[in-house]
């Protein structure tokens, strides 16, 4: 909260400070506004509905309550066991609204009413926070509960904005709400203490029956590889094809309301192809969770690390995994989007799209070119799963956490920083300037992944023959993507020793060789 | 595999620090091949720490530790195919089944015997089926004692492996190291605080206190250099001669 307050601070400081100069930044736009302030607003309001809903320690797919057990042993009554959190975080939150509204809509000049917003905020969260401590009939049915709930209210106030609804009315709207989540969180808490866990899966034996012979494992393994990779899959691999397969209704459900409208259906279908690579950008932190159990410790538990594997046959059986998690994601994208492009009766528009595309460009080009976004699309998807294990296999909790908010401190920053030059007229400079920007980074990179290379060689992680393989693959990507990168754009105004930089920036390595040695970090203390 | 001669485990002036506490403190230990090996202390002394460096899973600050003449965290696959497991917190996956955990554990060790694992489960009494999250503490501390020994293991490390438990799963793990050693030329290493356990299997005992050996030979030499008046001391008085307080009185 303190660290929300002084970036507003800093922000509405520097805005009058700078005013005061005659250089004014123009935070007017809202594309501007939404970078520079709604943004971090957004991470810090999700942080919050994690933090006091205790949804950071739990598993949201679970039928448990998600409230913590050992509160239920103080002696206070339901009521208080309740009430106290959702007060704490319904305060945190208005003062959070009050914060932005003081330092960063005021010296911004945007004009925005007080009370009701703050009531909406206090609503969102109250209603989480009743519907993560309720315990739930079915494994999943609290995610589906949280998306409706949480959508219609969103989608009520939408509603209610775009109709111009007076400010007293929105009151009235989001109000009455209030009472009602608070009222219902206290319910769910006095159900979870007093151990009730409504069981449905009865109705859903057969269901569970095929799950159950689906996913257990009757063969013998042929390798202690393939039996780590499987491991891994069982334990994690789940997640990202879980939460694909729930979101893709709801967005594909768009294309029956879209009608005719080309730029809306292909807005859908851009983030229906989106989905996979932001899902896996929270899938990953499971992914290179080092700690088997749901606990929150992060050190390797004993049961892996006394497997008879090498740290670098560990990493490789997480890279196995994702892969595979990353595959079977991208098939239920693959097949989902023909069906409801068919049954929506959409398909007519992307069809005559895909033709005139074919026309301008040659269809050979826009088959390779799709298959090109495509590819990219797994590939970033598989990247984004993969690409904080050298964090998160380290087992330590202050680098992990430390990294979540160097993180979320690179996005605060950057937003004042890109608005900065967009408004100093400075683009032309930095375009100017991205040659010698990307030397640097590629020299950082080759520098970090030489050291890295260097220490999995000392340290015996690696084998000589798979550091050598893996520099090969490494090239050979490079020089691929970079073959295409040219017959893609082809043009004298970007330099083909840029796109050989931008080539060797986009594939993977040095993040990625480090896994290993993060591992033994984590494994040998 | 390195010298048949060389003791299976070899540790030199191994000291841990952890911050300002001092785990272990120039522990010099050598276990030979064949014997059972009691390692006793309170909790707190060192035994885990120590036994968490013989698996790897601690990096020597100071000193070496040798696991069959190699280095466990440099080569922690040539020492850990041949070591079986267990631990007093038994951190095996929940979500899994017995029979998968079997599978699973089998694919990692060549030696794995499949009749031997059967005929475990089977007077181990654990359904094939059970998931090991709903198995009882005993039936937990069995599934890990029969991933442990199912492939006969050179070196069968335990780890406080009868703590908290019933005195049935306790004989059940007394059991399974007499028959480990049935099996010549095989180590076992195991820690515990109830020193009668020990006394009834060990060869040889190491007593170790604030991270320090303060007793380490063979359980006939300790019984006969602690004899008073011609009546043998048991394993706990001369223990609390040594160390000043028995281990079962520190836990409590």
């Amino acid at each position: 909260m303190l660290g929300v307050i002084t970036y507003l601070i800093v922000l509405a400081g520097i805005k009058l400070v700078v005013i005061a100069h005659g250089t004014p930044i123009y935070l007017d736009s809202p594309e501007s506004f939404a970078f520079v302030v709604m943004v971090p607003l957004t991470a810090s309001f999700t942080y919050f509905l994690a933090l006091f809903t205790f949804g950071l320690d739990g598993d949201l797919a679970a039928r448990q309550s998600m409230f913590p057990a050992r509160r239920f042993t103080l002696p206070l009554t339901t009521t208080a066991l309740a009430g106290w959190p959702m007060l704490y975080g319904s305060v945190a939150i208005v003062l959070l609204w009050l914060a932005l509204r003081t330092f960063a809509l005021w010296p911004a000049g945007v004009e925005l009413p007080t009370i009701w917003p703050a009531l909406l905020a206090v609503s969102l969260l109250a209603w989480t926070q009743a519907l993560t401590w309720m315990p739930y009939p079915l494994p999943g049915l609290r995610i589906i509960m949280a998306v409706l709930c949480l959508g219609t209210i969103d989608t009520t106030a939408l509603l209610a904005l775009h109709f111009h609804a007076r400010g007293s009315l929105m009151i009235g709207i989001v109000a009455p709400q209030i009472p009602l989540a608070y009222i219902v969180g206290r319910i769910a808490v006095a159900r979870a203490r007093r151990g009730e866990l409504p069981d449905w899966r009865g109705g859903f034996v057969r269901v569970a029956h095929i799950a159950d012979a689906l996913s257990h494992r009757r063969e013998h393994f042929r390798s202690a590889a393939s039996a780590q990779a499987w491991y891994e899959w069982r334990r994690y691999g789940s997640s990202l094809p879980a939460w694909v397969g729930i979101l893709l209704p709801f967005e594909l459900v768009l294309l029956w309301v879209a009608g005719d409208s080309t730029s809306l259906v292909f807005t859908i279908l851009a983030g229906v192809l989106l989905t996979p690579p932001f899902v896996a950008t929270f899938a990953a932190a499971a992914v290179s969770n080092s700690s088997s159990s749901a606990s929150d410790s992060y050190v390797v538990t004993a049961f892996i690390a006394t497997r008879p594997l090498t740290n670098a046959e560990l990493v490789a059986a997480k890279l196995r995994m994702a892969m595979r998690s990353t595959v079977v994601a991208w098939l239920l994208v693959l097949v989902s989007i023909p069906i409801a492009l068919k049954f929506s009766g959409t398909s007519a528009i992307v069809l005559d799209r895909w033709h005139r595309v074919g026309e301008i460009v040659g269809m050979p080009r826009a088959v390779v070119l799709s298959l090109l976004i495509l590819a990219g699309c797994i590939a970033l998807t598989w990247t984004q799963l993969v690409q904080s294990l050298y964090i998160g296999l380290t087992g330590r909790a202050s680098l992990i956490k430390g990294s979540v908010f160097l993180v979320l401190g690179f996005f605060f920053l950057f937003g004042p920083f890109a608005e900065w030059i967009i408004d100093s007229r400075r683009l032309g400079e930095v375009w100017s300037a991205l040659p010698l920007i990307f030397a640097v980074l590629v020299g950082l990179k080759m520098i970090a992944a030489v050291w890295i290379g260097v220490r999995l060689h000392d340290r015996h992680l690696v084998s000589d023959r798979t550091l050598v393989t893996g520099a090969a693959c490494w090239s050979l990507a490079v020089f691929a993507l970079y073959g295409v990168l040219i017959w893609l754009l082809d043009t004298p105004h970007i330099p083909h020793y840029l796109l050989m930089l931008i080539a060797i920036l986009a594939i993977p390595l040095a993040r990625l060789s480090a896994a290993p040695l993060a591992l033994a970090w984590n494994r040998h203390r | 595999m390195a010298q048949v001669t060389a003791p299976v485990i070899d540790v030199t002036e191994l000291t841990r620090r952890f911050d300002s506490k001092t785990a272990l403190d120039s522990v010099t230990l050598s276990l030979p091949r064949g014997a059972v090996y009691g390692l006793v202390g309170a909790n707190g002394a060192g035994k885990t720490t120590l036994i968490k460096h013989i698996l790897g899973l601690l990096r020597a600050q100071s000193g070496s530790v040798r696991v069959f003449g190699l280095d466990p965290v440099a080569d922690p696959v040539g020492v850990l195919s041949h070591i079986g497991y267990l631990s007093e917190e038994n951190d095996l996956p929940g979500w899994m089944r017995v029979d998968e955990l079997i599978r699973f554990s089998r694919a990692f060790y060549p030696a794995w015997d499949d009749g031997y694992a059967e005929e475990l489960r089977q007077s181990f009494a654990l359904d094939p089926a059970a998931k090991i999250k709903n198995l009882s503490k005993g039936q937990k501390a069995r599934m890990g004692l029969l991933i442990a020994l199912a492939y006969r293991p050179d070196l069968l490390v335990l780890d406080e492996p009868s703590s908290g438990l019933d005195p049935i799963v306790r004989r059940d793990i007394l059991g399974a190291i007499i028959r480990t050693i049935a099996h010549e030329g095989r180590t076992v290493l195991f820690s515990s605080h109830l020193l009668e356990e020990v006394e009834q299997v060990a060869d040889h005992v190491t007593m170790i206190n604030h991270g320090k050996i303060v007793l380490s030979a063979p359980l006939e030499d300790i019984r006969e250099s602690h004899r008073v008046d011609g009546r043998v001391p048991s394993l706990d008085e001369i223990f609390v001669a040594r160390v000043g307080m028995s281990p079962a009185a520190a836990e409590e």
